[in-house]
């Protein structure tokens, strides 16, 4: 404002008054600015004393950054949650990123600086002690003259949360997955009969074409009407289920039946939360094989208890203490008394045992083994039977040992046929050997005589030295030659009923060999010549035998042999089981009608001093012993042959 | 030329008894013979211990005491053991025989048929016991 000359104190009023106007108006405007200006001062004070100072003062974790990510400060807060000492400033917030989420972080913060707010970020930071945490950021741009020139922000550690959240989220997986495994069809419901949560099991259960989570929401009073033409009473179904539910009460194992024929078991279990109803919990089991099996099993229980009941073994039941508890029809009857007499008696006092023996078989019962035996008892006639016993441990549904199971088979019939064959054979072996005794006596009281007479004939002769006539000595001869055919008749005799008396008495034996000793041994004629055409095999059997049958044979071929040349061939050929033996002969051969005449006792043909009638019964006798068959071909005039078999053992000898 | 022999013959026949000393004479033999018809007569000669037989010819099948039984009475007896017993008999079974040299005996012979084959027994049987050196009492 310049100085006012004199000529404008000269100023009209009317110039005086304008003036005034305008210079009010400037003051105005001057005091308006003024105190715009103070204004302004103000709040870069405010603002300044808010970077610097104001942070101190908030309890949240608070930041402020450069939009480098330096720290300009920070209360003590954000100090505790990023683990920084001193008051950290400077510190670049990026060396707490870890490297997978530079992006994300890139991302958020481009965001903020476009935005100039950034809420619920949450990142995963390593601190300078090396500890991860999750941390929750809401910031915001702070502008100077409309130019972002830092970033603000509330931090809070969220990291216990998260894991709380984290281990939730996985129960609540593990119980999805439970439910959806589950065997048992879920079904729950909120208080308006609208499906929460449901499982495969259960779709599948009713033949629901969706999934569980397509189910979510679903009202299941219309479903209960769509799905109740599945079961058996399909009314009374639905019926059930709003009677439940009324009731609210829990409802345990009612089993349902469908039309399929399956069988389902439900239990229903009311849901409260803090004293209000708050839904229905309804599961679900398929019953069917369950029940299949209980009907099955009763049926099984019925049958046994039908066997047990009829059948012609006695069963008894006894505890630890060897007292009865259960015995069947059969028992009884074959024991001779009745269930009540039976009842809580010690089994040990109707069977004879002798202590020693029960005791060891009662060990064998309490160490679990099953047993069994042969017992006497004594029915309740007085009669002593024979009885075979099988026991058993018999077990609770525990495991426990609870007695033992007895079942008893009378054998008393058995045993006494067993004892009867024991005293038949000893009788056959006594009457046997007597019986050889006897022949050996007899041959001798036969023979004793025989030699008398031959040494009376013999000093007849001698001490009549040319006085007997010749006629006399001729019979004298006769005499000598009867006793001597009487001798051997007695001897063969006495052959053939020894034959055999020593059954158990064979052993390998070499034919070839018998046969060579046999050829060289006998007396063959000059005329007569003996051929083994075949190695003759090793046999078993009784090599006395043997050489007596092989003996008898050749000396009968010799006998009968009535050519200028004597041929007898001895053969073998092996056959499955047993070996055919052959002797041939060239003799006067035999007629078809005698053929099986010739092996019966007293049976020769020609009678003759040396001839008998028993030699091929003997040796029919030996064939038969070892399980062989004897027979023969000839032709009258060409010849004989002999045939025989030896069974062979089982080690390839006869 | 050897001792004659004192022998004791056990022997119920007595045509038996009669081949014995018939055999023995017409051979020029010289031997003693002294006769029991049974077991218990041979029993009671023989305890007269003074006079006992050089050696015994015994028939199995004799009445009363048999022939095994007495064998067995014979070897049980410490002094009638020693003296050399030989079983003359018909018996040819196997059983009596086994028996026999199990008890134990000095010989076991046949009784043949003919009287000539008897002889020609007795003669050798007769020779080996004489050339023998016997237990004198």
């Amino acid at each position: 404002m310049s100085c006012p000359n004199f000529n404008t104190i000269l100023m009209s009023q009317d110039e005086i008054d304008i003036l005034k106007q305008q210079l009010a108006k400037e003051t105005a405007a001057r005091i308006a600015l003024e105190s715009q200006l103070l204004e302004m001062n103000n709040r870069f004070e405010d603002s300044k004393n808010f970077l610097q100072l104001g942070c101190e003062s908030i309890v949240d974790a608070f930041l402020i950054m450069d939009l480098t990510g330096n720290i300009l400060n920070m209360n003590e807060s954000a100090r505790k949650i990023l683990n920084l000492k001193e008051n950290g400033i400077g510190y670049n917030l990026m060396a707490m990123v870890n490297a997978n989420d530079f992006e994300k972080v890139s991302f958020s913060f481009k965001q903020l600086l476009k935005e100039g707010i950034l809420t619920n970020f949450e990142l995963k930071i390593t601190t300078p002690l090396q500890q991860e945490k999750i941390v929750h950021i809401n910031a915001n741009v702070v502008y100077e003259n409309g130019e972002a020139i830092a970033a603000q922000g509330i931090i809070r550690d969220i990291t216990k949360e998260k894991e709380a959240e984290e281990k939730l989220v996985e129960s609540e997986n593990r119980l999805a997955t439970v439910i959806s495994n589950l065997d048992k069809g879920i079904l729950l419901e909120d208080e308006n009969r609208n499906i929460i949560v449901t499982n495969s099991k259960f779709c599948e259960f009713f033949n629901i074409p969706l999934k569980p989570e397509q189910m979510v929401g679903y009202d299941c009073r219309a479903a209960a009407e769509q799905a109740k033409h599945l079961f058996k009473e399909s009314d009374a179904f639905v019926d059930r289920i709003e009677e439940i539910i009324d009731g609210c009460e829990m409802v345990l194992g009612e089993e349902l039946e469908m039309t399929d024929g399956r069988v389902f078991e439900r239990d229903y279990v009311p849901v409260f939360r803090d004293g209000e109803h708050k839904g229905h919990l309804w599961t679900y089991k398929d019953f069917t094989l369950r029940r299949q099996y209980r009907e099955n099993l009763d049926q099984e229980r019925l049958k046994y208890r039908n066997v047990i009941t009829k059948m012609s073994l006695g069963l008894v039941e006894v505890d630890l203490q060897d007292c009865i508890t259960v015995a069947n029809e059969n028992f009884l009857r074959m024991s001779g008394y009745s269930s009540e007499e039976l009842m809580g008696l010690d089994a040990k006092n109707l069977f004879k045992f002798d202590q020693k023996f029960m005791e060891e078989k009662r060990e064998n019962r309490d160490q679990g083994l099953t047993d069994s035996y042969e017992i006497k008892m004594i029915t309740k006639a007085g009669e002593e039977r024979d009885w075979l016993v099988s026991v058993a441990p018999n077990y609770d549904s525990t495991g426990n040992m609870i007695g033992s199971i007895g079942i008893h088979l009378d054998i008393t019939d058995v045993k006494s046929l067993e004892r009867e064959k024991v005293n038949l054979l000893e009788a056959l072996e006594r009457s046997n050997n007597e019986l050889e005794e006897y022949a050996h006596i007899v041959s001798h009281d036969l023979k004793s005589p025989l030699r008398s007479i031959n040494a009376l004939v013999s000093w007849i002769k001698d001490d009549n030295k040319g006085t007997l006539d010749a006629p006399t000595i001729q019979n004298l001869g006769l005499i000598e030659t009867t006793l001597e055919r009487m001798e051997h008749l007695i001897s063969d005799i006495l052959a053939y009923s020894s034959v055999g008396f020593y059954e158990n008495e064979k052993e390998p034996v070499d034919t070839q060999e018998i046969v060579q000793d046999l050829i060289q041994i006998l007396y063959i004629p000059e005329h007569i010549t003996i051929y083994i055409l075949k190695p003759l095999p090793v046999v078993f059997g009784h090599k006395t035998k043997i050489q007596q049958l092989f003996q008898n044979l050749i000396s009968n071929a010799i006998k009968f042999i009535d050519k200028d040349k004597g041929l007898i061939y001895i053969s073998v050929e092996e056959l499955d089981d047993c070996y055919q033996f052959s002797i041939q002969d060239n003799g006067m051969g035999i007629e078809k009608k005698f053929h099986n005449k010739i092996f019966k006792v007293f049976h020769a043909l020609k009678k003759s001093d040396e001839s008998t009638g028993i030699g091929l019964s003997i040796v029919q006798k030996i064939v038969e012993l070892h399980n062989g068959k004897i027979w023969l071909e000839s032709k009258p005039n060409k010849g004989t042959t002999f045939l025989f078999t030896i069974k062979k053992g089982s080690n390839g000898t006869a | 030329m050897n001792p004659p022999l004192n022998i004791l013959l056990i022997e119920d026949d007595a045509i038996e008894i009669m081949k014995l000393h018939r055999a023995i004479s017409s051979l020029n033999l010289s031997h003693n013979i002294i006769e029991a018809h049974h077991g218990e007569e041979a029993l009671e000669i023989l305890e007269q211990k003074d006079n006992l037989p050089d050696i015994i010819l015994l028939d199995l099948n004799m009445p009363k005491i048999n022939g095994i039984e007495f064998l067995s009475i014979l070897k049980n007896n410490d002094i009638l053991k020693y003296v050399p017993t030989i079983i003359l008999t018909t018996s040819s079974n196997q059983k009596d025989l086994l028996e026999c040299y199990k008890i134990g005996v000095a010989g076991y012979v046949l009784k043949p048929l003919k009287y000539d084959e008897y002889v020609s027994k007795i003669e050798n049987l007769l020779k080996y016991w004489s050339m023998n050196e016997l237990i004198k009492l």
